[in-house]
């Protein structure tokens, strides 16, 4: 605990270093300041910090001011502290992973309710479980019951389903949906299918060989 | 000069060397179309043919000296974007579109007319991006920008008969992907 | 790729007058030239004249600048060999491929994976897919219009992962992927869309 303490300190401020010159130009000078501070406390606090960056240099990008772009990344580290807290009251040893606490915020931000989120942790007592959040926060955005959305995605982890085929237990309830079913049926045809739900199709030849790469972000 | 009939291109390339830079303006009004669609059609994206088209009339305007024969100033321009054409394909090679992808979607105040003539072109680019580089240039040269073959020799640095015969294999890829989709 | 009848090519390079065809090989020749006559409809542009001036009034880059950009600058490099070469490198190279060819595109690594951006845009000049993948800059992932029909797209090799996006029409138009099923609150009154990009190597 105290080396994690210790490198904690020692991170915190070169992390912020790397941060603001990734800030610089891209933000309002005068909210850079004080996004540094947050950023530095959410390093202090093991928690990841790039998420904080993100939503700073989104702020820059979408050309909104100062203040609220300082407003929205304190809500995005009020929103990985919450998470934090969750995985802990979960189970987690702290410190919890960063990776962990980024896949819980997702699911909180998508909406779903905190004890839905505690479900799918409980369900999955080691890392990963990004896949299996964003499989029931997908069923949930097709307006599913959430309780009912992790009650088919744990019964699937169960029957030995894993990391991305979990998004094809909630693909194939979409599909269901599309197709005319109600929610109910379409819960009860995936959950009898299961664990043989279709795969999602992998990238066609075609599609391959015209992906591109970004090129990658100018060094600052 | 008789001023009731536009500079040929001999004379503009002449006042352009003569140090009157902005007469190049009408070189580009004069080329930039067919220049464009040529890029286009061979890079498969109108920003990138843009961007070709641009840079090759500021490479044009500063090369201009070594244009040897200025009555051939269209040629000479189709020589330069055809060469960043192909740069720029040997750097990110086009987009291969599937056939089988699902068709555009209508805008109900498009006619029938419009939107069939729409579907037909998106058949044919199709088409077209499936040829090689070399022959989707010789095709678009030869029928599209209505080059002759001597001038398309002095386009592509190629022999008569080579560029006959990529013109050829063109001609039955196509025809053979437009029999197919009747 | 079946070799047609010579009469249709000779008829396409104005050896042979197309009326004295039958009527199978008059319908190739029509088809072709009406595929030519499509291809030749006007790409709708801004005009370039502006942009071409404005580039020529600035003074040209001095010789070692230019040689440093053509240091920079990727080039395409062709060699000219003999056939008899070619067949030997060739030969050379079939030997070494025994093993299955890797497809054409860009190496994917394990946690890769390939996110397809898809929208409908008619008469958008430009569209840019903007978002946590590429740190918020607008222009860096351009969709295109190939068939200039209002649909853009672009594909694209990004890390395995979730990703918070809008796309930018017109380079000031923020608006999110009506295709995407997943949205999330962006803090600044909107909705982000969301990608998961799943690792290609499955």
């Amino acid at each position: 605990m105290k080396l994690w303490l210790g490198l904690a300190l020692v991170a915190g401020p070169l992390a912020a270093q790397s941060a603001r010159a990734r800030l610089e130009g891209r933000v309002p000078g005068a909210a850079i300041p004080v996004i540094d501070s947050l950023i530095q406390a959410a390093s202090t606090e093991g928690l990841p910090t790039e998420p904080l960056i993100q939503k700073a240099l989104e702020g820059g990008a979408k050309l909104v001011t100062a203040p609220r772009i300082v407003a929205a990344v304190e809500v995005s580290l009020g929103q990985l502290r919450d998470a934090r807290d969750l995985l802990i009251r979960a189970g987690d040893e702290p410190p919890v992973t960063p990776g962990e606490v980024t896949t819980v915020t997702w699911a909180l931000r998508r909406g779903l309710p905190r004890p839905v989120v505690e479900r799918v942790l409980a369900a999955l007592p080691r890392a990963p479980r990004a896949a299996a959040m964003h499989a029931v926060a997908d069923l949930a955005a097709h307006h599913f019951d959430p309780d009912s959305a992790a009650d088919l995605i744990i019964a699937a982890i169960g029957l030995g389903l894993q990391r991305e085929r979990l998004l094809d237990v909630s693909a194939a309830a979409a599909h269901e949906l599309q197709r005319g079913r109600s929610h109910a049926q379409a819960l009860a045809l995936v959950r009898g299918e299961l664990p043989n739900v279709p795969a999602s199709p992998k990238p066609t030849a075609g599609a391959v060989a015209r992906a591109r790469r970004p090129p990658a972000p100018t060094p600052p | 000069m008789d001023v009731t009939r536009a500079p040929s291109d001999a004379e503009v390339v002449a006042r352009v060397l003569s140090g009157d830079g902005e007469a190049f303006a009408l070189v580009v009004r004069r080329y930039e179309a067919g220049l464009l669609r040529f890029a286009a059609r061979m890079l498969g994206g109108r920003d990138a043919a843009a961007d070709a088209v641009a840079e090759s009339f500021v490479r044009a305007y500063r090369h201009l000296a070594s244009c040897r024969d200025p009555a051939r100033l269209r040629t000479w321009l189709y020589r330069i974007v055809a060469n960043r054409c192909k740069s720029h394909l040997a750097r990110r090679p086009i987009a291969d579109v599937s056939l089988d992808e699902a068709p555009p979607v209508a805008d109900p105040s498009d006619t029938a007319a419009s939107l069939e003539r729409a579907e037909q072109l998106a058949l044919v680019r199709r088409a077209l991006v499936r040829l090689s580089p070399e022959k989707r240039e010789a095709f678009l040269l030869k029928h599209v920008e209505g080059l002759s073959y001597e001038e398309m020799a002095a386009v592509t640095g190629e022999r008569i008969p080579t560029l006959k015969m990529r013109v050829h294999r063109a001609r039955e890829a196509l025809l053979q992907v437009l029999e197919e989709h009747e | 790729m079946n070799a047609i009848d010579p009469r249709i090519h000779q008829a396409l390079d104005g050896e042979l007058a197309p009326a004295t065809l039958s009527g199978e090989l008059r319908q190739a020749v029509e088809r072709l030239v009406t595929a030519a006559a499509l291809l030749a409809t006007p790409i709708p542009a801004a005009s370039l004249e502006s942009r071409v001036m404005v580039l020529i009034r600035r003074p040209a880059p001095s010789r070692a600048r230019r040689l440093l950009g053509w240091f920079v600058a990727p080039h395409a490099v062709t060699f000219r060999v003999r056939p008899v070469w070619s067949l030997a490198f060739a030969a050379v190279v079939a030997l070494l491929t025994l093993f299955p060819m890797r497809h054409e595109g860009p190496d994917i690594g394990e946690h890769e994976g390939i996110a397809q951006f898809v929208g409908r845009f008619p008469g958008a000049q430009s569209v840019h897919a903007v978002g946590s993948f590429n740190d918020w800059r607008p222009g860096s992932i351009a969709l295109e219009d190939v068939d200039q029909d209002g649909v853009w797209r672009a594909t694209v090799v990004l890390p395995a992962g979730a990703y918070e996006y809008m796309f930018v029409v017109d380079g000031e138009r923020w608006v999110p992927d009506r295709l995407a099923e997943r949205l999330v609150a962006d803090e600044f009154g909107r909705e982000n869309s969301i990608v998961i990009v799943r690792p290609a190597r499955r």
